[in-house]
């Protein structure tokens, strides 16, 4: 983590300097807006991942953690809702059942996800309950 | 660091094909991706030759005009949407947590989410072929108003724009969580500057992708809108703005296609140099300076409109020269002094180096308007960029798969084959491509699917056919190769190369959780170099201290 948003800020001052030598030498508003739009969201990714962990704006080498975390192996879910947003937007163009169909699988493998990811966060606590115990 | 994985009696164990669908191991993603991308690679062939064998001699009638026009959207689709950039996150997506001691990929139920996604554009893309009226067929751009419902009516198009769609959607987000690993995920030691050459390249890329995309995905609702009575993109002013629009995205993809490609070739050249890659740090700040220059050169594209800027995108188009030139410098400083192996990853990367050379010196003039107003539109733009995504990324891809594939199956592949197939498609390439230059400059335009009968066009088309069917060759002896290797496996051991990086410090392939042993200290972008350079030096000390 540390130092992981070093980069993605430094990159998007980079395009800030571009992106105002574009308003300054090109007075077509749509080409601001698009170098400027591409400017707000790397700096919302670099704030973001500082927000997350504060050390990401520091510089040095990441140290050594003793955090627990899950690694999912498999998700049904994540592949259909893939899957669904494909059959949604497919069913726009080709037929108008599978947007619905699309839609509704949608929803049922969120709601899937959401117990996968209960299912996980339970296994989580169990461990660190019995790292505690011993 | 510990890790606990999800009880068993709530979510299954999955196995077999249905394993590797829903796996969110970052290995087996980047697996399923690279296969599915080749998959599209080999149909989008398919189109290349049936297009050049329509272009083999002039008023040929192959096939239709509509269906070449539908041929040579839906190969640049295929090919940069489908494949290019696509393989470029694949390679990224496996390896990158490999190179930096990561257990695992940020987010990965989302990047799975992602590569079905993409992968759902691609087949929607694709029905097009079973539409009434055909696929999509306004190129691979889709210049609006070519591509609006009037110019070009029916589903096909329909089905083009949604799969580009979804195949942004899904490329965006798992670019997202390559990016997310590499700021949250690299091992105890990893500073940035000590990242792997190809990890840096991988990091540029994403970021492109990341900042571009949205663009992308904008573009294709407001298309989708406008075909559909939106009335968007209306005139001159609204073909304007789409096109500044598409080439927001457009340009930096090329970049995206590339950077990959050239972290593989240098990857392969420094293992097989036996040395460190040279100017690492000139090199970090060269391809950060040039995804950003990428980024701010897309109007070059649209010079001929009359509607751009000209100075401010010639001069950042031209810029664009500095960074390129400190790569090649680097390149250049790495082989020299170095203990040299040529093998198969090695000349491919040697390739890649010199063919990108040609798309990239034929770039500067097309930076330039006075000479672009010349060359738009004909086959002199056809061969730049064939020399810069073909010649250029897809022989830096070979390097990579020569590279890493003992790393990812424990399998060698053949060498011989791989020198073989190398010779056959430098010489299909060069006969297929080189020709476009002078065709283009002889004024001969692109898109068009018969030509007038014309001194010296019908030979060089001629070549140009033959030379595709070569390059379809050399493709046939990497597939040839992948199953001999694969069949009649010579294991490959660990590290078969004495790698650099860390991920030859782990099996091949490597297990679910990448590191079974404790990773190396990371003291530079080179930790197992690092190691051998210690152990070497210790071995002297003590033949110096020792007994004689």
């Amino acid at each position: 983590m540390r130092g992981g948003a070093i980069p993605i800020l430094a990159w998007g001052t980079i395009l800030l300097v571009l992106t105002i030598g574009n308003w300054v030498w090109d007075d077509k508003p749509v080409n601001g807006a698009a170098a400027s739009a591409a400017v707000v969201i790397i700096y919302s990714f670099g704030v973001a991942v500082w927000l997350l962990r504060r050390e990401a704006i520091r510089r040095g080498p990441p140290e050594p953690g003793t955090e627990i975390e899950n690694v999912p192996a498999a998700s049904l879910s994540a592949m259909v809702i893939g899957l669904a947003v494909g059959c949604a937007l497919f069913g726009l163009v080709w037929a108008k059942f599978l947007l619905y169909f699309g839609i509704a699988l949608f929803v049922a493998s969120v709601g899937r996800l959401v117990l996968e990811v209960r299912a996980e966060r339970a296994s989580r606590r169990r461990v660190l309950e019995e790292r505690e115990l011993r | 660091m510990s890790v606990a994985s999800a009880p068993p009696a709530r979510i299954p164990r999955f196995t077999g094909w249905l394993g590797a669908a829903v796996s969110t191991d970052h290995k087996r993603m980047g697996l399923t991706l690279g296969v599915c991308s080749l998959f599209f690679f080999g149909l989008g062939g398919v189109f290349a030759l049936l297009m050049r064998t329509q272009l083999a001699q002039s008023n040929m009638q192959f096939v239709s005009d509509n269906s070449y026009n539908e041929l040579f959207s839906m190969h640049g689709s295929t090919m940069i949407y489908l494949f290019v950039t696509p393989m470029a996150i694949a390679l990224a997506m496996y390896l990158v947590p490999l190179q930096i001691g990561a257990l695992r990929l940020s987010a990965p139920r989302l990047a799975l989410a992602g590569l079905w996604t993409w992968l759902c554009g691609g087949l929607v893309m694709q029905q097009g072929w079973f539409a009434s009226g055909g696929a999509g067929r306004a190129g691979w751009s889709s210049i609006a108003p070519l591509s609006n419902g009037t110019n070009t009516p029916g589903v096909g198009q329909d089905l083009w724009v949604i799969g580009v769609l979804l195949a942004a959607c899904g490329t965006l987000v798992m670019a997202a969580c390559v990016l997310a690993t590499i700021a949250r995920r690299r091992a105890p030691g990893m500073s940035l500057l000590r990242m792997p050459v190809f990890t840096w390249t991988a990091l540029v890329s994403v970021l492109m992708v990341v900042a571009s995309f949205p663009m992308l995905v904008l573009v294709m609702i407001l298309l989708y809108i406008d075909r559909h009575g939106g009335h968007i993109f209306v005139g001159f002013a609204g073909a304007i703005d789409y096109q500044d629009l598409f080439w927001f995205f457009g340009h930096p993809v090329v970049y995206v296609m590339f950077f990959p490609y050239l972290g593989a070739a240098a990857e392969a050249i420094a293992v097989n140099s036996h040395k460190r890659w040279f100017g690492y740090t000139a090199f970090v700040g060269s391809i950060m300076a040039f995804a950003a220059l990428s980024m701010a050169v897309w109007s070059h594209h649209m010079y001929v409109t009359g509607g751009v800027t000209n100075q401010y995108f010639a001069f950042t188009s031209t810029a664009l020269l500095v960074p390129a030139g400190i790569e090649y410098f680097d390149a250049i400083g790495t082989l020299i002094g170095g203990a040299i192996v040529l093998r198969a990853s090695m000349l491919f990367a040697l390739t890649f180096f010199i063919q990108f050379l040609v798309g990239g010196l034929t770039g500067i003039f097309v930076a330039s308007p006075v000479l672009d107003y010349h060359a738009f539109g004909t086959y002199f733009i056809v061969a730049h960029f064939h020399y810069t995504l073909f010649a250029g990324s897809v022989f830096g891809f070979f390097a990579g798969v020569y590279h890493w594939f003992p790393k990812i199956t424990g399998a060698l592949l053949r060498e011989w084959l791989g020198k073989l197939q190398l010779l056959v498609m430098v010489i299909g390439t060069n006969l297929t491509f080189f020709p476009m230059f002078f065709l283009g400059n002889d004024g001969m335009p692109r898109r068009i699917s018969r030509y007038p009968t014309h001194p010296g066009w019908g030979t060089l088309n001629e070549l140009e056919t033959f030379g595709a069917g070569i390059i379809a060759l050399g493709v046939l002896l990497f597939l040839i190769n992948v199953v001999v290797s694969l069949r009649r496996r010579v294991p490959a051991g660990d590290d078969p190369w004495l790698g650099h990086t860390l991920e030859w410090a782990t099996t091949s392939p490597p297990p679910p959780l990448n590191f079974e042993a404790p990773l190396p200290p990371i003291r530079s972008y080179a930790p197992l170099l690092d190691l051998r350079e210690e152990a070497l030096d210790r071995a002297r000390e003590r033949r110096e201290v020792g007994p004689a």
